[in-house]
């Protein structure tokens, strides 16, 4: 987990959630709908999985562009994408 | 005689993808005759993004059939997502059937995107303002063509695939708040109309696999941040003529339609 910002501080708003929530399904260059804002006592944490590295770089930067007082941690992992070693049987 | 399907949604790709799930394809037609695809094929749904998808999914070995999801509606560039990833070879399916002759069996697959509403006893209805009235009419209408699309195929075995949910089931682990945004029951209802064996569908990324519509028809939730591998197998053993008139009795006899 990757912890950013400030650290200590006020709570964030309530409003906050909803706020990180939206922009990172609204901005276009993110377009996630997967991704968790968690408000803790001093922090908000992302959860999550993605598809690349890269947008979970992406999605960190946007945060801490817009909120750059908040601190923000990080727990957003990569999906898996090995091929299947069972198979479900339907019978 | 066992048809083996191959399933994912919700790969979101664009170029920072390509190639992540390339490896495990190469080795799909080892392990199954056609691949679908459950929607959310795209970040946001352009065509630059599209092509992106023809790169990973295309030529195959194996037929791919797809449905779109909601985000590759976003850009309003539909057809020019579906005119690419058709060029390469992936069909898409609106509302549409298409039957494939998998080594004598005939697999029939019907696809639609479907839409939200929620489920039963906790769902919107076609009452009050113009946008409530349009919203609850646009899953109507997609669950009409998606019920008629699986009663009029002629094929041995059924697969239904959609986007979003067609029951509650599969959506354990999302907050129920979001559950009407998330599937509609008119879904389950257009599966359990017809004898479907299977129905595919993605779009609950903290969802859970395992589902069945009230019909008695297994669903499966194969968005790819749920099945957390490249796609997941399903084996279909495909009942005799006799044995699948049976199952439709006994599904009717539960009450469905």
């Amino acid at each position: 987990m990757t912890q950013r910002g400030a650290g200590g501080g006020e709570p964030p708003d309530d409003y906050l959630e909803a706020a990180i929530q939206r922009l990172l399904t609204e901005r276009t260059e993110i377009a996630e709908q997967g991704i968790t804002v968690s408000r803790r006592d001093h922090s908000v944490v992302l959860c999550g999985e993605v598809e690349s590295a890269q947008r979970r770089e992406e999605i960190l930067r946007l945060v801490l562009e817009h909120f750059p007082e908040v601190p923000v941690m990080v727990d957003i992992g990569l999906i898996r994408t090995q091929a299947p070693t069972e198979v479900e049987e339907l019978r | 005689m066992v048809i083996r399907i191959a399933a994912v949604g919700d790969v979101h790709l664009d170029k920072d993808v390509v190639g992540r799930f390339r490896p495990a394809l190469e080795q799909l037609p080892d392990s199954a005759d056609v691949l679908l695809l459950a929607g959310d094929l795209t970040r946001h749904g352009t065509e630059s993004e599209a092509r992106c998808v023809a790169t990973e999914f295309g030529n195959l070995g194996v037929p791919v059939v797809a449905v779109l999801g909601n985000h590759d509606h976003h850009c309003d560039e539909v057809p020019a997502v579906i005119r690419t990833l058709e060029d390469a070879g992936i069909l898409v399916l609106e509302g549409t059937n298409v039957v494939l002759d998998c080594a004598g069996v005939r697999l029939g697959i019907a696809g639609a995107k479907g839409f939200g509403g929620g489920f039963a006893g906790r769902c919107a209805s076609e009452f009050g303002e113009p946008e409530m009235k349009a919203f609850v009419r646009t899953t109507s209408a997609i669950a009409d063509q998606l019920g008629e699309a699986l009663r009029e195929m002629d094929c041995d075995v059924r697969v239904a695939l959609t986007h979003y949910a067609p029951v509650p089931d599969t959506l354990a682990g999302e907050p129920p708040e979001i559950y009407p945004f998330l599937g509609s029951y008119l879904l389950g209802q257009a599966i359990d109309s017809a004898p479907t064996e299977l129905a595919l569908h993605g779009h609950a990324h903290a969802g859970t696999e395992r589902g069945t519509t009230p019909g008695g028809v297994r669903v499966r939730n194969v968005a790819h941040p749920v099945i957390k591998q490249a796609y997941s197998v399903f084996h279909l053993h495909p009942p005799y003529a006799g044995a699948t008139a049976g199952k439709v009795s006994a599904i009717s006899a539960r009450g469905s339609s």
